[in-house]
């Protein structure tokens, strides 16, 4: 089978992290356009390293190399190897990162490049690999900058991002501002085992998430009984030990509950019935420089739960603060336990932001409608 | 009965579970005629053959796919010196094995990608 379009990300899937629900709905759209396709991802474990759907096929990297850059250049090579068979026929090759686009803005293409920038791994991996050299971020800034003027448009999820795109000499004309969306759900059951009142916090464990601040945070929040903190990660166990330890040393460790790697519908139902949804991004380079566009957020919203966000740029595109929650400063328990403690005692206030969350997702943030900008982006290269 | 054990499904994964009408003669897993390729294969092993080794372990994998692969990306940048210039110190911070490092452990729930949403 050779195709005509292909997606490609250093990511695995399918999983329960938000970047898996961000390519199911992105590659879904390019594959629907162009009659098909080859999706190029991370595998190991259960996943078959090879699957077609139809005229779908998804292939899987799934060699164990430790090294962080050398499995990055392994799967450079192999996304080569991948797109070679379809080189005469493939028309967009979609990319999220830049060692998946190296190998497909190779000279003597034919296909368009659609890079899809959701964070810059220059100023992410300065935060996730806080050893690494900055001469070594130099070089990744380097090798972003070489694929993104290369490619031939590029998709960011929000006006921040962009900004940090343009600032690496992107040209305004080829950023296109698809934004994350949502699909409003249908009313769910309560979780059999939901307590009766609780917070809840939804996503990764990275530093720059926020968790230690919500850990403060809760710890202010001890008066009152009976609420408890629901943390859903998307992430295994093993993940959230410095978190945990955090907890047990602050003294609130017995006041949460934690489920990991839930199924996307099972989250939903425990973020609908909320009080409200936490989302404590740190105010790091990574959350304010290259900005990031919180699906937590966004999913929060259209189950209709009241937000308490840290006030970031990124977050402010996506939720008015009064409107649809609360907006506090960054790393700063003291303001976010006040936030969410003023929204507990106003239940009725809560749940009208909560309503009205909901209404700002069906009005523009659903995931139709961005795959209608993206659809539109396709558009563009064809002309 | 033997039921097909093919991977389906673009986001939610299952398995076929047809009845099987054979086994693939590579690896051996059960097949139904639906999703058995010429010659029987199952779809895994039939793409696997479209493309060249992708085991790691095998030394004309280390020998020539990456090698072919660097020789051809650096005439693109016309610098051939491109990929040696990850040098042991840029790679020495992304070695596994530390509570710093979040990216570093290899396993199927890890996380893996380079940026999050």
């Amino acid at each position: 089978m050779r195709h005509r379009a292909a997606y490609v990300a250093f990511d695995r899937f399918p999983s329960s992290k938000g970047s898996a629900v961000h390519i199911a709905q992105m590659a879904d759209e390019l594959f629907d356009r162009y009659g098909g396709g080859l999706l190029g991802v991370i595998g190991g474990g259960d996943l078959p390293r090879y699957q077609r759907e139809g005229t779908r096929e998804i292939a899987r990297f799934d060699a164990r190399i430790p090294n962080l850059i050398d499995r990055a250049e392994a799967f450079s090579g192999w996304v080569a190897d991948h797109l070679a068979p379809h080189w005469e026929t493939l028309e967009v090759c979609h990319v999220r990162d830049p060692w998946s686009a190296l190998p497909a803005v190779a000279d003597g293409r034919r296909h368009k490049v659609v890079y899809e920038v959701n964070g810059l791994p220059s100023i992410e991996m300065g935060h996730t690999w806080p050893w690494a050299a900055p001469s070594t971020l130099g070089k990744i800034r380097e090798l972003e900058r070489f694929c993104l003027e290369r490619s031939d448009a590029v998709v960011v999820p929000s006006r921040v991002i962009g900004d940090a795109v343009r600032e690496r000499g992107v040209p305004e004309h080829k950023v296109h501002l698809v934004p994350n969306g949502a699909d409003v759900p249908g009313a769910t059951e309560r979780p059999a085992d939901a307590p009766e009142r609780y917070v809840i916090y939804v996503g990764a464990m990275q530093p720059w998430q926020g968790l230690d601040v919500l850990m403060r945070v809760f710890a202010r929040l001890a008066d009152l009984d009976g609420l408890r903190l629901v943390v859903c990660a998307s992430v295994p166990e093993r993940r959230a030990k410095p978190v945990r330890r955090l907890a047990e040393r602050l003294g609130v460790a017995d006041r949460i509950d934690w489920r990991f790697t839930l199924p996307h519908h099972e989250v939903a139902a425990w973020l609908a019935h909320a009080e409200a949804s936490v989302a404590p991004l740190t105010g790091c380079a990574r959350n304010l420089d290259q900005g990031c566009a919180p699906l937590k957020v966004i999913e929060s919203m259209a189950a209709g739960v009241p937000v308490v966000a840290s006030d970031l740029p990124a977050v402010r595109e996506l939720m008015a603060d009064g409107e649809h929650g609360r907006l506090v400063p960054a790393d700063r328990p003291a303001e976010l336990a006040r936030a969410i403690r003023v929204l507990l005692e106003y239940p009725h206030e809560a749940a009208a932001m909560g309503r009205r969350g909901r209404e700002h997702i069906e009005e523009g943030l659903t995931w139709a409608r961005s795959r209608a900008r993206l659809a539109e982006v396709y558009r563009t290269l064809d002309r | 009965m033997t039921r097909c054990t093919v991977t389906t499904g673009f986001f939610v994964l299952g398995r076929c579970g047809q009845a099987a009408a054979g086994s693939c003669p590579h690896c051996a897993r059960p097949v139904c005629a639906a999703h058995a390729a010429p010659g029987g294969a199952c779809p895994e092993c039939a793409a696997a053959r479209g493309y060249r080794t992708q085991d790691p372990h095998d030394p004309t994998w280390v020998g020539n796919r990456r090698r072919d692969y660097y020789q051809r990306s650096s005439r693109t940048y016309q610098d051939t010196y491109w990929y040696s210039s990850f040098d042991e110190y840029d790679r020495g911070a992304f070695n596994p094995g530390d509570d710093y490092s979040y990216g570093g452990d290899w396993g199927p729930d890890d996380d893996t990608g380079f940026v999050d949403s």
